[in-house]
Formats: structure tokens, sequence, C-alpha cells
């Protein structure tokens, strides 16, 4: 392939797949199966009429909301855990014995506390974002060189100085680590959480693209849209994770 | 040992002591075993001593990064409980902060310290006094990582003195540069240090080290370390005149005291060799 070529190299396994789904599909006896061509169909309505991006930038602004919570806790309460060996060990057990339930599994009380609409929404998504970001953060904190820490203290440099000037930047790899990560979460669980409370179309839904998700399912039966869905969650997935990536360059350029 | 008076030592050992508890199959060790040691104003002291001597544990306690299990620390007869900025030290592994320029690196202490921080004119006008004092005052923009080894040393070197520190405490700051790099930066530090100045002008500087030229070199006194426990086996007074230069390498005199260092502690640098 020559250099010209080159940015095609990406492109080619999702391009054969496609092939092999639009081959597969038609080849297939069940009438409703999606094939290539009728979900680019369903997902240049759905983008034309609005329904598409609304419903991502609601579940979208429900997860920038829930991470923001999330990580402003999880950057205090990790930072403390992992630089202050005393608070760390008192709060290990809680936090290794929330961290295995499932975001999902807080939807009943979300809903019994906060209703049906964002706040529940966001709930669930600030708890999924939540240990991914502070494991990664205690883990980054405690792996900072402690000559580092030593060399600010011998500067005449306070500890809780020391925690922000020096040791929440040298844990910077892990933080973002844990954005990443948190962020992914926060994305999975918001569809999870949307079609949970999705049951309800129209007006005094939740909203949202997994709620849009429920719709195609239990009221329009339309198998296209659900894979546009699909597809939409995982390209949005994508550019987040780019956008923090692009975010962690520029916040550290003496990492490149 | 040389007879002062009755002047007060600047740093001051009193029967020190350090022990490591025992931790699941190994033993509790004694790393430093009822040391004494006066240290004056204005003196250069090397600690030499094979590998698990001690002496690195000697320099984090003066530093007060490491608690004594016994004895009392003291500078100026206040007792050393924690670090401070009146007590700089240079670590073998420089220790800069990889995220900050080198400008920002020798900056960091008279920005952030707890106590007396330095506005922004004055401390830019310090930094660039020290960064031109070590020879980096064209790369203050870099980062550390853009740096060689002999450079990031000179920067780890101005960070500590630009925070002004009565006392510099150096760890093995040579030991990863290269043999030619390593006399340089010798010199250097005498220059840096000041040899033509008075006691009382000049800073207290203690220096680790493995290298017993590099002690005779630069010191005032020699501090011969054993191991198993570690302790003091003898203090020397180096009597070679200031200022030094390249010459003094070649002088009898500095040959004889690198000879009687060495007959001091061969026995146990070969035990420490054999023990891995």
């Amino acid at each position: 392939m020559t250099a010209r070529l080159s940015w095609l190299r990406p492109a080619a396994v999702p391009v054969l797949l496609i092939l092999l789904w639009q081959v597969a599909a038609a080849g297939s006896a069940h009438g409703r199966a999606p094939t290539p061509l009728h979900v680019a169909q369903a997902a240049w309505r759905l983008c034309a009429t609005g329904e598409l991006p609304f419903a991502l930038g609601l579940s979208l602004s429900r997860v920038f909301a829930g991470f923001v919570c999330a990580a402003a806790i999880a950057l205090l309460i990790g930072a403390l855990m992992g630089y202050f060996r005393d608070v760390g060990r008192n709060l290990d057990p809680l936090v290794e014995s929330f961290r295995p339930i499932a975001p999902i599994a807080f939807l009943p009380l979300a809903i019994l506390w906060f209703g049906t609409g964002t706040p529940a929404a966001v709930f669930i998504v600030a708890y999924a974002a939540f240990f991914p970001m502070l494991i990664n953060i205690v883990h980054g904190v405690r792996s900072v060189d402690p000559r580092l820490a030593d060399a600010a203290r011998t500067l005449g440099v306070g500890r809780l100085r020391t925690l922000r000037s020096v040791v929440l930047p040298g844990a910077l790899p892990s933080i973002f680590l844990g954005m990443r990560l948190g962020l992914g979460g926060a994305w999975t669980s918001i569809i999870a959480a949307e079609l949970a409370v999705g049951a309800k179309a129209g007006a005094g839904s939740s909203g949202g693209i997994g709620q849009m998700m429920f719709v195609f399912y239990a009221y329009r039966v339309e198998l296209n849209g659900i894979v546009v869905c699909m597809i939409a969650v995982g390209l949005v997935a994508l550019a987040v994770d780019k956008g923090v990536r692009a975010l962690q360059r520029m916040m550290m350029p003496w990492a490149i | 040992m040389e007879v002062r008076g009755c002047v007060t030592p600047k740093i001051c050992l009193r029967e020190v002591r350090k022990q490591y508890p025992a931790r699941g199959v190994a033993e509790a060790t004694t790393a430093l075993a009822d040391m004494s040691l006066d240290i004056f104003q204005g003196e250069f002291v090397c600690i030499v001593g094979p590998s698990g001597c001690g002496k690195s544990t000697v320099l984090n306690m003066i530093a007060g990064l490491v608690e004594p299990t016994g004895g009392a620390i003291t500078l100026d007869g206040e007792p050393v409980l924690a670090p401070g900025a009146e007590r700089g030290v240079v670590f073998q592994d420089y220790a800069l902060f990889p995220w900050k320029t080198v400008r920002e690196n020798v900056e960091f202490g008279l920005r952030y310290r707890s106590k007396g921080r330095v506005p922004k004119p004055e401390r830019e006008r310090r930094v660039q006094h020290y960064l031109d004092l070590v020879g980096l005052g064209g790369v203050g923009r870099k980062y550390p990582h853009e740096l060689s080894g002999g450079m990031r040393q000179r920067c780890a070197l101005a960070r500590a003195l630009a925070n002004d520190p009565q006392v510099l405490l150096m760890d093995e700051p040579l030991a990863a540069l290269d043999a030619q790099t390593r006399l340089v930066l010798q010199e250097e530090l005498l220059r840096i240090w000041g040899e033509e100045k008075s006691p009382e002008e000049r800073r207290t500087v203690v220096f680790i080290t493995h290298g017993i030229d590099e002690a005779v070199f630069l010191a005032d006194r020699v501090v011969v370390m054993t191991r198993h426990p570690g302790r003091i086996k003898n203090v020397l007074s180096v009597d070679l005149p200031r200022p030094r230069g390249g010459a003094v390498r070649t002088a009898s005199r500095f040959q004889t005291l690198c000879d009687e260092i060495w007959q001091m502690i061969r026995d146990d640098a070969y035990a420490a060799v054999a023990d891995g």
C-alpha cells in the first residue's frame, strides 16, 4: 500500500466485516434481519429528523454531569487514600465491598430516591464512573516515586502542598487512565439505566439513547434502529476516549 | 579528630541508632549503631564506606526523612524532627520533577515552601543566578528528560542551592555519572561551594560517596564507615590546601590519604562484594 493510501488501512477490517454482514443477512431466511443498507437508511432518517443527535446529546450530558461529580469525589478521596496510609487502610474495605456491585443494581434505589428522570440517571453514571477512577487514582498516588515527595519536603514544602504540587501531577498518567475507564463505565451504564427506565414512551419519559433503543425494541419493533443506536454508542465512546487522550497530551507535555 | 575549642557544632549526632524491625523471615537489622559525630559550620564532610554501612541512612536522618531508632540529632542545638528548608538535599537519582522545566524545578522551593516564599521578580532573579552558577543558563525551558545526566545533577544542585539552605546534604550525587563528568563536577562543586570564602560564609556540606578519591578531593574531613553494623571506623582530616585544582589529585599527600582510607575499609569492601 502506498503512503498516500495508508489512511485506508484502519478502515480495511470494518469494511470487510460490513461486506460479510451484508452477505450473511441477505442469505438469511429471516426477513427482519438488519442489513447494512437498511441500517444506513435508518441512520440517515434518524439523523435527519434530529432524533438521534438529540438522544445522544441528552445521554452525553448526563454522562458528563455524573462523571464530573464522580471525578471530583474520586480525586479528593483517592488522593487522601493514596497519600495518607491510615486513610487508605480505613477506607479500603468499604471501597472493595462496594466496588463489585453493578451500577445497574442501584437503579431501584435511584428511582426511589430521585424518580425516573435525569437525577437518577446521573446518580447511576456517577456510581459507575467512581470506582475505576478511585482505584486508579489511589494506585497512581501510591506509585509516584517517593523520592519526589522527599525532594519537595526537604525544600520546606508542607505535606498538603506536596500532595497538590508533586504527588498529584506525578499520578496524572494513572488519573487519566482512571478517567478513560470511568467514562467508559459511565457511558455503558447510562444506556443500561435509560433502557431500564425507558418503559414509558413519549412525554414524561427519561429520553436519551438507551430509551430510544427501548422504544425501538418494545414499541416500534425496528431492529435497524437498534443497530443504528449500537453503532452510534460505539462511535461516541471512541470519540470521547480520543478527546481524553488529546487532553492528556495537552496536560502532560513532558511525557511526549 | 580536629579539636575546635568550645564552638557549638552545626550538626550534632549523639549515639544515633537505626534498626529495622524483623519482617517475615528477615531478621531485625541494625543499619546504624551508636554513631556520634559533630559537623561544624562551613565544613565539607564526606562520608565513605562500602555498601550497607548505613551512610545514606545517616544522611536521610539528618534530612529528617528517616527517624532514628535511638539517639539525637540536632541542628544548631535544635532537635531535628522533620524535613526543613534549612537542610537542602541533592539525591543520587536527582529526583527532579519530570513535569516541570529546569527553571520551574529550581524555582520550586522558593515558590511553594511553607515559610518565607519569595515573590516572583526576586524569585526569577535568584533562579537565573543559580542556573548561571551551575552552567544551565541556556536550558531553563527544557524538561529534565531532555538533559544529560550531568546536566540533571547540576539542575538538582541549583534547585537545592536556590532555596538557600544552611546545610547541603548530598547523597552520592555523582555516582550515576561517567568518570569524566564526575571529575568536572567535583571541581565545579568546590567552586560553587566557595573554597576561598571563610567557614562562616560557606554552607556546611555533608557528602556521601563510594569514591575514596572523591572524598579526599572534596572534604575537610572524611568519615570512614564500616558495616554490620554500620558505624564510624575513623575520621580523617584532609590537610590538602584550598582552593584545590585538578593538580591536587597527583600530589603524593593525596595518594597517601586515599591509600590510608582504602586500608581501613578494604576488608569490609571485599566482604560487601562477596555478599552481593
